[in-house]
């Protein structure tokens, strides 16, 4: 058997390692690096810090809070706008330790395709469309829970540039596979599935919530098993059109990612566990490799979407008593 | 690229002591030769108190001893995770992440440093203490203030303390050890401290000092949030110079997340700043302003 690779192919773009660093988690990319023994190139691709056309402060603190399994966020999407993002800080990335995604968010449908367009003519490999924020008030999950709006952004978007296009999907819609359609309709070239699922957190003393912004995004093991339900689901109508999934989502071991990747996901995003384990991913690339030897597959892509469902189960028997 | 690339240690250390204090106060040792290395006077590090907890806890460095490969950290058992923490013991690893943040950084023409530390903000003020030990230059004094036992035997101080009120002679004598003056305040009454706050006692030293001495003072602080905002309160007052430590909710403590940010104020208007890379040492006045 050939050595298992864990090199894969995100429509067109080559990674090196399934692991993407997701957006809101790692800054632009090089915050990272000041961990001795951590290395963008043991990462396939890095989403940097969501950028809007305009800088943002971002939300008024406390922006974090632990929970059962998890944490809430509510940054806000706090950057320094798009320009000085592409003329500032991309020219100071490596980018040849690893690739870089931008991740955009707009306030309207014109504004997404104004910032893709910016992106278009900058070195980033790729533009993620993030319509599913759910921490600012004029954007994110506004456009991303409405089918027909999330298909506007991305046909705005697709207009705009020729990069690869990676949809953020929001777990926080009544027919996630529904929404996904309609954006493959619009012209995505991929998905990332899911962002944090909306929660709150209370200080039962103060009787207000700790969140300075009240509600925020739910992140962490906590959101796994809805973020591989989504996955699935968004995978079965990807399958068809060979639209590649970031599965991510609570994603914590290789386990976890070997779950996503069951499921249909073709990289795995890794976002809250680097916070306890900044050098988690180093291990997740080692633990997928020996699942891969010990299931002698040498391509991951081979096992992208090998879920077997169940049988249904028959129709309970009417009860005699 | 960034210029701070593996300035911080991923370190799974061991616990060389863990003394349990009243008032829910604990003191770790920790055999941990690369942080203790590098860390600074305002550094911290990011404790993973258990697997069951998504987010490491930060604290504050107290002690770190580049010789003997160990540092020590002062915590008050407040929620969960130091909770958890309180109830490791001698022998057990403890991940670290760390050194991590922005020091304090003394002005070397500012020789009279006032170093006020509140509660489990005391732990920074002895570090900068302690580094100040190797240049006889400095003459610091450090004043400390706690609401619940202070974590360590109140002892009579030695050194007379110009403009001190009377019967305000307990001291810290690990620093009284080092020759470094300092006094005690609190709001319990507890003998030979100072029946008020840490701010009337900056203020009755800073008023027997000679205007030649005063310009000499920088102040250095770390504690609860309202103290740090008397203390920048004074320190504009008196015209000082003044850093302070700020602490926030912290996620990934090296930057990633921007969600420990504080608000302060810039020359190209208020921004957020995370407490854990641009921090957790400020200035004064750009958090309280100016």
């Amino acid at each position: 058997m050939e050595k298992p690779s864990l090199s894969v192919d995100f429509c067109g773009i080559k990674m090196e390692t399934p692991i993407v660093l997701l957006s809101g988690c790692v800054g632009f990319g090089e915050e990272y690096t000041r961990v001795n023994g951590y290395s963008n190139r043991e990462i396939g691709a890095i989403c940097l810090k969501g950028t809007t056309l305009e800088p943002r402060l971002g939300n008024t603190p406390h922006r974090i809070i632990e929970t059962p399994g998890g944490m809430i966020n509510s940054i806000g999407l706090q950057n320094p706008g798009a320009e000085h993002v592409i003329n500032n800080i991309l020219p100071n990335l490596d980018f040849s330790e690893t690739r870089y995604i931008a991740n955009i968010s707009g306030s309207s449908v014109e504004e997404y395709g104004e910032i893709a367009a910016m992106f278009d003519d900058s070195p980033v490999d790729s533009i993620e469309i993030n319509i599913s924020c759910p921490n600012v008030k004029d954007g994110g999950a506004v456009f991303g829970n409405d089918p027909e709006v999330s298909a506007r952004v991305v046909e705005a978007c697709r207009k705009a540039t020729t990069k690869p296009l990676i949809t953020k999907l929001s777990p926080n819609q009544t027919d996630i596979a529904n929404n996904a359609q309609h954006c493959i309709d619009a012209g995505t070239d991929a998905f990332a599935v899911i962002n944090t699922l909306m929660g709150m957190s209370i200080d039962i003393d103060r009787r207000r919530p700790i969140i300075g912004n009240n509600q925020g995004g739910l992140s962490g093991p906590a959101i796994k098993p809805v973020a591989l339900l989504k996955v699935h689901q968004v995978y079965q109508v990807c399958k068809d059109h060979n639209i590649p999934i970031i599965g991510q989502g609570g994603i914590s071991n290789a386990e976890d990612a070997i779950e996503f990747i069951i499921a249909g996901a073709t990289t795995i995003g890794i976002g809250t566990a680097l916070f306890s384990d900044p050098l988690i991913c180093s291990s997740i690339n080692s633990g997928i490799e020996e699942y891969m030897r010990k299931h002698q597959t040498s391509s991951l892509s081979d096992l992208t979407g090998t879920l077997e469902l169940n049988q249904a189960a028959p129709a309970t028997p009417s009860c005699e008593c | 690229m960034n210029p701070d690339r593996d300035s911080i240690f991923k370190e799974e250390t061991t616990i060389l002591e863990h003394l349990h204090l009243d008032g829910d106060q604990h003191i770790l040792k920790l055999n941990s030769p690369d942080i203790a290395s590098t860390a600074l006077p305002g550094s911290f590090v990011h404790v993973e108190c258990g697997p069951q907890f998504t987010l490491r806890r930060p604290i504050s460095i107290m002690r770190a001893d580049k010789n003997s490969g160990t540092i020590e950290l002062l915590y008050k058992r407040l929620g969960r995770g130091t909770t958890a923490l309180s109830e490791r013991e001698v022998g057990e690893p403890l991940s670290l992440l760390g050194p991590i943040g922005r020091p304090f950084i003394p002005h070397p023409e500012r020789k009279r440093p006032l170093l006020i530390g509140g509660g489990v903000g005391m732990p920074p003020m002895v570090f900068i203490a302690e580094s100040l030990r190797s240049d006889s230059s400095y003459q610091p004094f450090a004043i400390l203030g706690s609401e619940v036992p202070f974590p360590f035997p109140v002892t009579p101080s030695q050194m007379v303390i110009p403009g001190m009120p009377d019967g305000v002679i307990g001291s810290m004598p690990l620093l009284e050890d080092w020759g470094i003056p300092n006094r005690l305040a609190s709001l319990q009454g507890y003998p030979g401290t100072h029946d008020g706050y840490v701010t009337d006692l900056a203020r009755h030293w800073l008023d027997a000092l000679t205007v030649e001495e005063r310009s000499q003072v920088e102040l250095f602080s770390c504690g609860p949030h309202p103290m740090l905002e008397a203390v920048a309160t004074l320190a504009r007052e008196y015209d000082l110079p003044c850093q302070v430590s700020l602490e926030e909710f912290m996620a990934c403590g090296v930057g990633g997340c921007a969600g420990c940010v504080v608000q302060i104020e810039t020359p190209q208007g208020p921004a957020m700043k995370r407490v854990c890379v641009d921090g957790p040492v400020f200035e004064a006045t750009a958090v309280f302003g100016a």
